[in-house]
């Protein structure tokens, strides 16, 4: 088939309206939130499940890729077309298909943003524990995709502890259902955890059944500010091993703090070393004890300021340069690269240590925002794009970063995935034994290797 | 040859640690299999060479902890873990453990309780589940509305899988998203991908306090409504189990009826508010008698009980369990149906709701029973938003929805599966997908 055919047909499996082939429209869809770009094919948006078989099916006859995509916002290149791949927007496909607050499952379609079930959630007290920081835009079909966490995980765990089941297109065309609305439906293997995180190179998601929860009745913020990261840390081991365990433990480093300060004005002290949000929540009866036994562990850890909030107003304040920070670091350099690193708790101030150590021998600021309750880090390397020499020294920074983490107990990819950005450095995590199951699974999917082609590892056809 | 595989089988593990004679190996045994020889071997090293030789030789392989399924092994090996059943570690910092599979998952709690830990999973068969087949079971139990499925404490493994090859992956981090998921995945695939021969698992401090609440009822609708009332008004306890009469008088030889065991844990001031607000929950729903257990040992005595009720279940029991899921504020309803099919569940020989997950055991009369009652029960969960059990239950709900495209393409992934990891397949011919 030639490209124009290929076309014709994607227009009359999705309709004209529902088709992007023009080159300079497609370079909207050709790109995510890392420096890659690429241009396929086309894009298309289904609107249903029998969409989504028949572009499978048309891509098994014609030979052309598939490249799922939900808002385009990971950190993976994860959704980099290249010219032989139809990008297939599940945007268009976002209803939610059912609430059902007394049994604790909702059913979506993938391209529904994550913001916009909460908020259908909250009209009834409930909400669904996985929040990425890019929640507002992101789509639960890319939060599935990369198995996204985000700040409450620690408590509440990741993406994929909230998927019962799924319906999927595989790449043969059919249709199944994994899972269900229950823990107990898996058809033996746990086909739900294979394909949540495989970064759409299994299966295409066209409904998710998911796992929510009434809002806690009770929540309490407080803010640590410390002169040494080390202090931070501490707090963080003590407050787990007093078997409290917090949603929320944010921290963000000396570079961090400053730069949040020149953007907010806020009041944060220039010198700390480290500045921890601690957020706990629960039965209403029990906040007073443990926001009593977090205070006396920060006072032990030589906290030099501790607040609690009050008032909404005050929880909005000591979230302000937690809110702020990403952007707050674009007054320094123009271009920033946001790594996802995981150690285990322990390991946590050497990492911090050793991340200083990187920036000073690569030459670059480096600020620290880190999830500290589960050793997530996302290093912010500080470059200017157009410095050719500079980029090339943030690649080797970020190599030098994953290699840390990996030695110190950890992995590369805590809650960003791999795609192509961190797929050469995969060898360094995996053995080649690991490496072949990860292609037995590949091939037991996709033989023909159909779907985001390229992504997480080479293959050979 | 067959006394030639088992001299070579020897000398890779050691004479003493195979047994070849029929007689001495039945209690190693469960089933009517006839293996070749038992062995045990010690050593990752050990096991890798066992499969690389059952591989080269075509001989069937299956696992377990202190037994082994002889189901298809004749003429095979029967591998036994309980040589490798030791704790290697225990991290304090990082709250984790790592432990040989064949250590059993009862020793494995108490050893963790000496150390102020938690290990949540309930065994599967409390006397002889080992920490391996823990996870190659994997499943949800009663506390899993709180502690999540067993598979969230699976945090890396090393494995031999089918053909020899080591698999490690994982680390302690919870968060870990890189590469395929084989972490997870592993777990619940019962022998059939790989021997696990070395777990990471994530353990949890205690929680401060615990205490149990058991009400009787003498109605079973009156049961199920106290429990959708304690989901209404948003408690949730850890565990929250409802056994039929016949199934309750052998937890307490005094129970009048029904009976609802809630298991209370967390901070102090909210759990004992918590106990006495149920207890005057359930008096009003029409509990005969409220019984609030802190003594720890009556506590522990309590769920040790549920344990090995729940481990019969498993085995003793399994030809005849039938188990679904709907939604837990569906209970009362689908109990309702349920006795059109099944008569006064009552006088059942037993019936095990764990409430806050909406799943139901049934113990049918007898095993003979269960293909049809499947297909009925199937059918009646179905109508409430809910299913049987795995893989039959998926294979029920294609059937219903005359999908058997929708089959066709569950079976064909499974097997494919299946045969990528193991092509010859020597592993667990017992296990069927
Ligand atoms: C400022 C910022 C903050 C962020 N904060 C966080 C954070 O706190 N935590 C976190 O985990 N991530 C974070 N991210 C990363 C990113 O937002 C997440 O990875 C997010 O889940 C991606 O969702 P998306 O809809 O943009 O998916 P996309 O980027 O479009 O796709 C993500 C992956 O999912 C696949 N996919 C999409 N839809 C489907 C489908 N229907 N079927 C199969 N595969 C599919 C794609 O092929 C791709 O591999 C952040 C990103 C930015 C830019
Ligand atoms: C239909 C049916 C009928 C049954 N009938 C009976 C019965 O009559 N009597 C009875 O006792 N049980 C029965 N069972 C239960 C079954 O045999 C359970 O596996 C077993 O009882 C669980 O306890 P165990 O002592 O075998 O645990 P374990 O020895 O811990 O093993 C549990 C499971 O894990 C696997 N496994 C163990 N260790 C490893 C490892 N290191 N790596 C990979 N896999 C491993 C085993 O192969 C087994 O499948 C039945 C189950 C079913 C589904």
């Amino acid at each position: 088939m030639t490209d124009k055919e290929i076309i014709e047909q994607l227009k009359k499996i999705v309709g004209e309206k529902n088709v992007q082939a023009d080159k300079i429209g497609l370079t909207s869809y050709g790109y995510d939130a890392t420096l890659l770009s690429g241009v396929g094919l086309a894009a298309v948006f289904p609107l249903s499940t029998e969409h989504v078989v028949k572009l499978v099916k048309l891509a098994n006859e014609a030979g052309f890729s598939l490249i799922p995509r939900g808002a385009g916002t990971n950190l993976s290149g994860g959704t980099i077309p290249d010219e032989r791949s139809v990008t297939v927007n599940f945007n268009r496909m976002k209803k939610i298909l059912d609430i059902d607050t007394d049994n604790f499952v909702a059913v979506v379609e993938p391209g529904l943003v994550n913001f916009d079930l909460q908020a259908e959630l909250e009209k009834e007290g409930f909400y669904y524990p996985p929040d990425p920081a890019s929640y507002k835009a992101t789509t639960l079909g890319g939060n599935l995709g990369e198995c996204s966490g985000g700040p409450r995980c620690f408590k509440y765990g990741v993406t994929r502890d909230y998927i019962l089941g799924l319906e999927v297109v595989l790449p043969n065309g059919k249709v199944i259902q994994t899972g269900g609305r229950n823990f107990n439906s898996e058809p033996e293997y746990d086909l739900t955890r294979i394909i949540v995180g495989s970064e759409g190179t299994l299966a295409l998601i066209t409904k998710i059944f998911l796992r929510i929860l009434p809002l806690p009745a009770a929540k309490k913020t407080m803010l640590a500010i410390y002169n040494r990261v080390e202090d931070a840390s501490q707090t963080v081991s003590d407050i787990v091993a007093a078997g409290i365990v917090p949603t929320t433990l944010e921290m963000m480093d000396n570079l961090l703090i400053n730069t949040a300060e020149d953007a907010t004005g806020a009041g944060l002290p220039r010198d700390a070393g480290a500045l921890l949000i601690i957020e706990i929540d629960g039965h209403p009866e029990d906040m007073d004890e443990q926001v009593e036994t977090i205070a006396g562990i920060c006072k032990k850890a030589r906290v030099r300021e501790f607040k609690i909030a009050r008032t909404a107003a005050e929880v909005d304040q000591l979230w302000l340069a937690r809110r702020v920070v990403i952007g707050s670091v674009a007054r320094r350099r123009p271009s920033y690269s946001l790594q996802d690193i995981t150690v285990p708790r322990s390991m946590f101030p050497n990492m911090v240590s050793g991340i200083l150590q990187i920036a000073k021998e690569r030459n670059l600021e480096v600020g620290i925002l880190a999830h500290a309750g589960d050793g997530n880090m996302h290093p912010l390397v500080l470059f200017d794009q157009r410095i050719e020499e500079e980029v090339e020294r943030v690649h080797l920074a970020e190599k030098d970063i994953c290699t840390l983490a990996l030695e110190l107990g950890g992995t590369m990819s805590g809650e960003h995935g791999i795609g192509l950005l961190k797929k050469k450095y995969i060898t360094l995590e995996f053995s080649p034994v690991a490496m072949d199951c990860f292609a037995k699974i590949k091939n037991s999917f996709d033989p023909r290797h159909l779907l985001n082609p390229g992504k997480i590892m080479n293959l050979q056809s | 040859m067959s006394n030639e595989i088992v001299n070579r089988i020897k000398g890779l593990v050691g004479e003493d640690h195979v047994v070849d004679s029929p007689a001495g190996m039945v209690r190693y045994l469960k089933g009517q299999g006839q293996p070749l020889a038992v062995v045990m071997p010690g050593s990752t090293v050990e096991v890798a060479e066992i499969v690389k030789l059952a591989n080269k030789e075509n001989l069937k392989v299956a696992v377990g902890g202190l037994s082994v399924e002889s189901r298809g092994l004749d003429g095979g090996l029967a591998m036994v873990m309980s040589g490798m059943n030791q704790v290697l570690e225990i991290d304090h910092a990082n709250l984790t453990a790592t432990v040989q599979p064949g250590l059993s998952h009862a020793e494995f709690s108490r050893i963790l309780a000496e150390q102020n830990l938690v290990f949540p999973p309930e065994p599967y068969a409390p006397k002889t589940g080992s920490v391996g087949g823990c996870f190659a079971l994997g499943g949800a139990d009663s506390q899993a509305f709180q502690y999540m499925p067993v598979r969230t404490y699976l945090l890396g493994y090393e494995m031999v899988l089918p053909n020899g090859d080591i698999l490690e992956v994982g680390n302690k981090c919870i968060k870990n998203v890189s590469g395929y998921d084989m972490i997870h995945f592993a777990v619940g695939s019962r022998g059939t991908l790989g021997i696990f021969t070395r777990l990471l698992v994530k353990l949890l401090p205690p929680p401060a306090v615990k205490m149990a609440l058991v009400a009787d009822f003498a109605s079973l609708p009156k049961a199920c409504q106290a429990i959708a009332t304690l989901i209404k008004r948003r408690i949730f306890p850890t565990r929250l189990n409802l056994l039929n009469p016949t199934l309750a008088a052998r937890i307490d030889p005094g129970a009048k009826g029904n009976l609802v065991m809630v298991d209370l844990t967390g901070f102090k001031n909210s759990t004992e508010l918590l106990a006495e607000e149920m207890a005057g929950i359930f008096h009003l729903a029409g509990s005969g008698e409220v019984r609030i257990v802190k003594e720890a040992e009556a506590y522990a005595k309590l769920w040790q009980e549920w344990l090995d009720l729940r481990g019969e279940l498993n085995t003793t029991w399994a030809e005849r369990v039938l188990d679904f899921n709907v939604g837990p504020m569906k209970l009362a309803a689908v109990l309702q149906a349920l006795a059109d099919i099944t008569g006064d569940l009552a006088a059942y020989p037993g019936l095990v709701v764990e409430g806050l997950l909406g799943r139901v055991r049934l113990l049918l009369p007898a095993a003979g029973e269960k293909e049809e009652m499947a297909v009925k029960v199937n059918t009646l969960a179905m109508s409430f938003g809910g299913n049987v059990s795995g893989n039959f239950g998926s294979k029920l709900v294609c059937r219903a929805y005359n999908d058997a495209e929708m089959w066709e393409g569950i079976e064909s992934l499974l097997g494919q599966i299946r045969r990528q990891f193991d092509p010859k397949g020597i592993l667990a011919p017992g296990v069927s997908l």
